[in-house]
């Protein structure tokens, strides 16, 4: 039965189009939005190949290994070039070209000190490492005179250098880190005085929902009556069938590393998250669609960290762990009313993943963390971790040695 | 969007839920599928915004009590609305109290089923049926006296 009269259709159509704008606005604002939607499409495209870059370049880093052969040769192979430069008049006893090898070497540790401080340097003079010049092997010592030095004594012997043969060697100073300049980091992550070291963390994260757009999960409708819990039994809030949306999880926080071992490190501190729902809702019996619940935890995580790659300021590390939060404020937002209510209990939760570290400076670096998280059904308010407990969580942020 | 909260609200409180609605739009953009026309889905969120603001007026509280008004107005001759501007027109829909503006604009201008307008006013489908049936009456009553001052 056609319930609407002449009346109702004369007077629509009187009124449909005053002040609208023209079609052809709506038709350009729908092409405007395609040109977003393809925007949106390749930035998650860019977003993908950058992520499989890092992958790449940490595989790379991972089955490289550490190259400690390079840095044996440096101060070596400086002393073998004096040893043949030298214009002096040289007899058999090739200790003499030591201290001038040392000097050298020092030197050269001076222009560029990184690599060659890590070298196992021989206690006595560089007679005592030759190397071969072409593999980089340690050769037997020559105790012969070298025929090139030996069958060329000096055309000016005043030109020689002012090194006297026999004087005795003074040792070198040996330079160690505290001699670097500050904030210089030599690379190298090996030392126990440096992996031995409390490390602050400062991170934020973005939990992964299955999203049908950047930011909002939408749920089935199934689940979203049943999900309130202990904490809110009392509440005059309640949640209506339909399809409850999700907003991606914000976490941020402070946590502090604790070495055990050279590579085992428990780590603890304080994480905030917070948590947008928007769900139709009853409040005091009356329906609000579309109304927001927003939570905030404040939480303690543990966790026990495993470094199984340290290289060149890199690092690989697995880590298992768990956390506790407290939902510190619950507020509800309909129309342009808000109510607070409490939530009682704690939510837990266990998380385990892998993460990578970069060291850009001495005691400063930047780490992306990778994880599975599973919130254990705690009774608490309906939220994105009661309604998809498994969650891939991925944390960024910047460590400091202290 | 103005005339459709001008049509819920009168002028003065559309501008409020002009605004808020714009805002709905801009954070709810990402949700629009293509799905339909934009248009029409722009249009659900300020008929959505200017009834959350009629529940916040508490404006529908009597709306059941509009039942007991009695029916009057006649019958009005058609082309008389051809000899009323567009703007005249709506500013007598602004005129109709609130209760009976509402399910009026949901039923006749924007095309809501009475079982739909009830479920979002929260009466029964027999009450908008009756309450549309009032708000034609009072309408084309007003009409014609705004007609007959003009004349």
């Amino acid at each position: 039965m056609n319930e609407r009269s002449d009346f109702d259709e004369l007077l629509r159509s009187r009124l449909e189009g005053m002040s609208e704008p023209a079609p052809d606005v709506w038709e350009g604002i729908v092409k405007g939005l395609d040109r977003h939607r393809r925007a949106v499409i390749f930035r998650r495209f860019s977003v993908g190949v950058a992520a499989a870059a890092a992958g790449l370049a940490i595989a790379w880093l991972v089955f490289r290994g550490p190259q400690t052969g390079e840095q044996l040769q440096v101060p070596v192979q400086t002393a073998q070039h004096v040893d043949v430069t030298t214009p002096g008049p040289v007899t058999d006893e090739t200790p003499e070209i030591a201290p001038i090898a040392e000097q050298v070497a020092a030197f050269t540790r001076n222009q560029s000190v990184a690599r060659a401080e890590k070298v196992d340097k021989p206690s006595t003079p560089a007679t005592a490492v030759p190397v071969s010049d072409q593999t980089g092997e340690p050769v037997e010592p020559k105790t012969e005179p070298q025929p090139s030095v030996a069958t060329e004594p000096a055309a000016n012997p005043a030109e020689t250098p002012s090194v006297e043969p026999n004087k005795p060697v003074e040792p070198q100073p040996q330079l160690t880190e505290d001699d670097l300049p500050d904030g210089f980091w030599d690379g190298d992550d090996t030392d126990t005085r440096k992996t031995h070291t409390s490390q602050l963390t400062i991170f934020s994260n973005l939990t992964a929902v299955a999203s049908e757009n950047d930011l909002i999960y939408k749920a089935s409708p199934s689940h979203a009556s049943s999900q309130t819990g202990k904490g809110q039994a009392t509440s005059s809030v309640e949640p209506l069938s339909g399809s409850p949306k999700f907003f991606v999880p914000l976490s941020a926080g402070v946590q502090v590393a604790v070495p055990l071992t050279e590579r085992l490190l428990v780590a603890s501190g304080l994480r905030y998250t917070y948590l947008v729902s928007q769900y139709d809702m009853l409040v005091n019996k009356e329906k609000f669609e579309g109304a927001y619940n927003q939570l905030h935890y404040l939480g303690i995580p543990l966790e026990l960290s495993y470094r199984f790659v340290q290289t060149y300021g890199f690092g690989l590390y697995a880590s298992v762990g768990g956390a506790a939060e407290k939902c510190v404020a619950q507020r509800y937002v309909y129309g342009s009313n808000t109510l607070r209510e409490k939530v009682g209990g704690l939510q837990w939760s266990a998380q385990a993943g892998l993460g990578a570290e970069y060291w850009f400076a001495q005691r400063a670096g930047i780490y992306f963390d990778p994880s599975l998280v599973y919130y254990f059904d705690n009774s608490q308010p309906l939220s994105i971790r009661t309604q998809q407990p498994l969650q891939a969580r991925f944390e960024v942020g910047l460590r400091f040695k202290l | 969007m103005y005339p459709v909260c001008v049509r819920y609200l009168g002028r003065e409180d559309a501008k409020d839920v002009l605004q808020e609605g714009f805002l709905t739009v801009f954070e709810k953009i990402g949700t629009y599928k293509g799905e339909g026309s934009f248009e029409g889905w722009m249009r659900k969120i300020f008929v959505n915004a200017s009834l959350m603001q009629i529940r916040r007026s508490d404006a529908l509280r009597h709306a059941e009590d509009i039942d007991e008004t009695p029916e009057s107005g006649g019958s009005l001759d058609y082309g008389v609305l051809e000899q009323i501007s567009s703007r005249e027109i709506m500013d007598q829909v602004a005129t109709l109290p609130q209760g009976l503006r509402s399910v009026f604009n949901l039923f006749v201008l924007d095309g809501y089923s009475h079982a739909e307008v009830g479920a979002m006013l929260g009466i029964t489908e027999q009450s908008s049926r009756s309450q549309v049936s009032r708000a034609r009456s009072l309408l084309q009553e007003k009409i014609k006296k705004l007609y007959e001052r003009k004349k």
